[in-house]
């Protein structure tokens, strides 16, 4: 018989089966079920069941022009509108042909910063963090590093101002349009946040220097990456899909290596290269595949952790690539407001064309594709938009049966925790919340306990 | 006798227009601020929050009030309720603002508790609650038939918090 929180679970007689199942609590966009099934000391199945309600955005689009649909898109996640805003301008600007201002382009990488330095601190400090400082939560962990809160916060909050500045607000900004922007700011609309980066700046260096202090548990387990990658720059906007197998595609072209997949017991669509392949995207594929386009600041952080091998097979690591990641949208950001010019025009005229509209960009949580069919009148007839998260889904069950040997013989709640810190190090949607999992164990033939 | 002026309120209002009932608190101050006095609207820093955030609340200057507007959970649909901001973390079981998507409500309230000198602003939360929060959904019946309930409580706080009385006639613009 299993124990409750901190038993010991029973060790299975040599070719018995037993389930491990990982309940999702809700709090979240997602939400899902973890479930493990082991014969012996072996994991057979490893699933990752998402069964948030299907939100039919790529339904909603349709009938929609291309500025309806970055407006609409932008709904989609709270955290990461910009992403969605960006795949789908680039796609519809490069299906039309349209060649925006160059200032139009450096203002729209700095909303990206905005949007990276947001999320990467609130992963990095209020929801990663506390489960390499003991804590169940962030709210716990203010009580004992008062100042490790307070320093995420102070960079988030710098994030916030970046998008709000740009897109007219901190959530589901306005202002992104195919062409540029409806308004670009003023100079002295972003002197108070280029004073703060310079803050920032310096946070997140010594945030690239905590995390990488921190212990992971254990994981040698390299999968394939795959990442956008441009000659001149981190990518954000812009570059070509590349994978540590030798992949090389236009940003639109992700159809031509990758598919979505439905997969029993899960709402979200799984993505799969044409050979069946799982794939890993986010800090972890970035900083793999595209570390020499770093800003020279985030690149020497990186170096001096010693960390970067470790990155790309241990997953748990992928807290030094977020943060190096933070560092990277910081000091980029503070160069893009010193190097700003307005453009004279916020916003280039277009005419629709009939066609497919397809453009990759690099979300926060990794590479983000968004596919429109267009009529004449520059109106959606089909859509696809394909988020990181459920491209990660089949990576995070691959890591999951890598990593659950080691918890086998642990205490069930430590089991409990290291799995959970295990999906939170991909920084999936539906970890928005900070601890959702209740671990369940079945044995078969037996009853369930609850954990 | 020197008289304290009353302090200026700082109104969050949360959610998404586009998620049914989530809505609420958008509605209900877009139609009422119109009618508010213009001596209750000297007071008020309105702030739309989306969601609602730690540093939402961190960014209250010291002096100021907060009241927090919003659909809400852990209640019938359309019932409306206004209690002090402090109860809803004093009170585990206490309605809360169904609007937090980065961290559950219980950690964003806690932290700004934690992180803000002096502890969570004093104010309010005024909430109604909601039946559905699905994409394109309009507001549900309960919570449309309960709106000027809504707004009639939202009104309220900012009168007892400006000191300024919410029925007195608006000042032509």
């Amino acid at each position: 018989m299993h124990g409750d929180d901190g038993g010991t679970l029973s060790v299975a007689a040599p070719g018995a089966e037993r389930e491990f199942r990982v309940e999702y609590l809700t709090r979240v966009e997602g939400e899902g079920t973890l479930l493990l099934r082991v014969r012996g000391t072996e994991v057979v199945e490893a699933r990752l069941k998402i069964f948030e309600a299907p939100r039919y955005f790529e339904r909603l689009v349709v009938g929609r022009t291309g500025d309806e649909v970055i407006d609409i898109v932008a709904r989609i996640c709270g955290i990461c509108p910009i992403a969605y805003q960006m795949s789908a301008v680039h796609a519809f600007e490069d299906l039309y042909g349209v060649e925006i201002d160059p200032s139009v382009r450096a203002l729209r990488r700095l909303l990206y910063c905005g949007e990276w330095i947001q999320s990467h601190a609130l992963h990095v400090y209020l929801l990663h963090a506390p489960d390499y400082l003991g804590y169940p939560s962030a709210l716990a962990m203010a009580a004992d590093h008062r100042a490790v809160v307070e320093q995420g916060l102070a960079i988030k909050r710098v994030g916030n101002q970046l998008i709000a500045a740009l897109g007219g607000r901190a959530v589901h900004p306005v202002s992104v349009r195919v062409g540029g922007f409806s308004r670009a700011p003023r100079r002295r609309d972003l002197d108070a946040v280029r004073r703060a980066l310079d803050t920032a700046v310096e946070q997140s260096r010594e945030t690239v220097r905590l995390v990488a202090s921190w212990d992971p548990p254990a994981l040698e387990h390299a999968q394939p990456l795959v990442a956008l990658r441009h000659a001149a720059e981190y990518p954000y906007n812009d570059g070509r899909i590349v994978s540590t197998d030798g992949l090389d595609l236009a940003p639109g072209a992700w159809r031509e290596a990758f598919a979505e997949q439905q997969v029993e017991g899960t709402n979200a669509l799984h993505a799969r290269t044409h050979e069946g392949a799982v794939y890993l995207l986010g800090p972890t594929a970035r900083i793999t595949l595209a570390a020499d386009q770093l800003h020279p600041l985030a690149s020497e952080a990186l170096a001096a952790t010693g960390l970067r091998d470790a990155i790309r097979v241990n997953i748990h690591r992928s807290i030094v690539a977020r943060a190096v990641e933070l560092l990277h949208a910081c000091a980029e950001a503070r160069d893009l407001i010193d190097g700003y010019r307005p453009p004279v025009e916020p916003r280039v005229a277009f005419t629709p064309r009939p066609g497919v509209a397809a453009w990759s960009t690099e979300a926060p949580r990794g590479l983000l594709h968004h596919r429109y069919e267009v009529d004449e009148q520059g109106h959606v007839l089909h859509a696809q938009i394909v988020p990181p998260t459920s491209q990660n889904q089949g990576a995070i069950e691959a890591d999951l049966a890598a990593f659950a040997p080691s918890v086998l013989d642990l205490p069930q709640a430590e089991a409990t925790k290291r799995l959970e810190m295990l999906i939170r190090a991909y920084d999936p949607c539906i970890s928005c919340a900070t601890h959702f999992l209740d671990l369940s164990i079945v044995e078969a033939g037996a009853e369930e306990w609850t954990g | 006798m020197t008289q304290l002026a009353p302090p200026s309120v700082r109104l969050l209002v949360c959610g998404n227009a586009d998620r049914g009932d989530d809505g609420a608190a958008l509605s209900a101050v877009a139609t009422l601020l119109p009618s508010l006095p213009s001596a209750m609207l000297e007071r008020l820093e309105v702030r739309r929050c989306g969601h609602l955030r730690v540093e939402d609340l961190l960014e209250v200057p010291e002096g100021e009030v907060a009241v927090v507007v919003d659909a809400a959970v852990g209640i019938a649909p359309g019932h409306v309720v206004t209690l002090p901001i402090r109860d809803i973390v004093a009170d585990p079981a206490a309605p809360t603002p169904r609007s937090s998507h980065e961290l559950p409500v219980d950690q964003v309230l806690g932290l700004a508790d934690v992180m803000r000198p002096g502890g969570l602003p004093e104010g309010t939360f005024v909430g109604i609650g909601g039946r559905r929060f699905g994409y394109g959904r309009p507001l549900s019946r309960s919570v449309r038939l309960n709106m000027p309930a809504f707004q009639a409580a939202i009104a309220a706080e900012l009168s007892r918090l400006t000191h300024v009385p919410a029925d007195r006639p608006t000042t032509p613009g």
